[in-house]
């Protein structure tokens, strides 16, 4: 089953942190940068209600840290909780591990980026249409253009796309 | 002076079929015509414009 692995780490361990879950092989991740006070901080604070004092005690009293998210397999996740736990035994952290149901990732307009890049180059030595001369000729066609050029005089030619027929099923 | 049209043979991915096809491409003056010879997909483009190098 895969976890949503998420570790709080003050700012100023972030690299430690990174370097671990690196080494025990995550293979992408998320941070989010935030102000938090943990719960022997917070205790017997009773704060104003009024905005201002609130948002005032959070600037001078939370700490800043990250939370660093992946979702990695629940082996891996154990893996990242002992290298962790190694590297920054001497430092304040937390760990949460989520387990995830279900994963759904669309990739959105893939196919068409797909199109866009396919690009043909080919040669042909045939006689040129603006010179005549039996020359090579280098043709570029892109999904919407296209070019010819003739080596021998140089004239390039553009074509534009006009449109497209699709076979009936 | 009359020059016959270009034919050439390209074997890429098709746009439609997703294959690994052979592609027919013809191309004249002021055309150009490209066709999958296995689904049919076929595009059509028109001349627009000629660049020609100055002389030196």
């Amino acid at each position: 089953m895969k976890v949503h692995l998420r570790v709080f780490v003050e700012t100023e361990n972030l690299g430690k942190a990174m370097n671990a879950m690196t080494e025990a092989g995550i293979t992408g991740f998320y941070i989010l940068e935030y102000k938090g006070m943990s719960p022997q901080d917070w205790k017997g604070f009773v704060i104003k209600e009024e905005p201002e004092s609130a948002i005032g005690l959070i600037r001078d009293y939370a700490t800043d840290a990250v939370l660093i998210c992946s979702v990695v397999e629940e082996e891996k996740a154990e893996e990242i909780e002992k290298l962790i736990s190694e590297t920054l035994k001497k430092d304040k952290f937390t760990i949460l591990e989520v387990p995830i149901r279900k994963i759904i990732v669309n990739y959105g307009n893939e196919e068409e980026v797909e199109e866009e890049v396919d690009v043909w180059l080919l040669e042909k030595e045939v006689p040129c249409f603006y010179c005549g001369e039996n020359a090579v000729q280098r043709i570029r066609v892109d999904v919407n253009k296209a070019k010819i050029w003739c080596t021998n005089c140089g004239a390039a030619r553009y074509y534009l796309i006009k449109g497209v027929e699709r076979p009936e099923r | 002076m009359e020059i016959k049209p270009w034919k050439l043979n390209k074997a890429a991915r098709c746009a439609h079929c997703k294959d690994a096809t052979i592609h027919s491409i013809i191309i004249d003056r002021y055309k150009m015509k490209i066709k999958c010879r296995d689904c049919g997909f076929t595009r059509f483009y028109n001349f627009h414009v000629v660049n020609i190098p100055k002389r030196r």
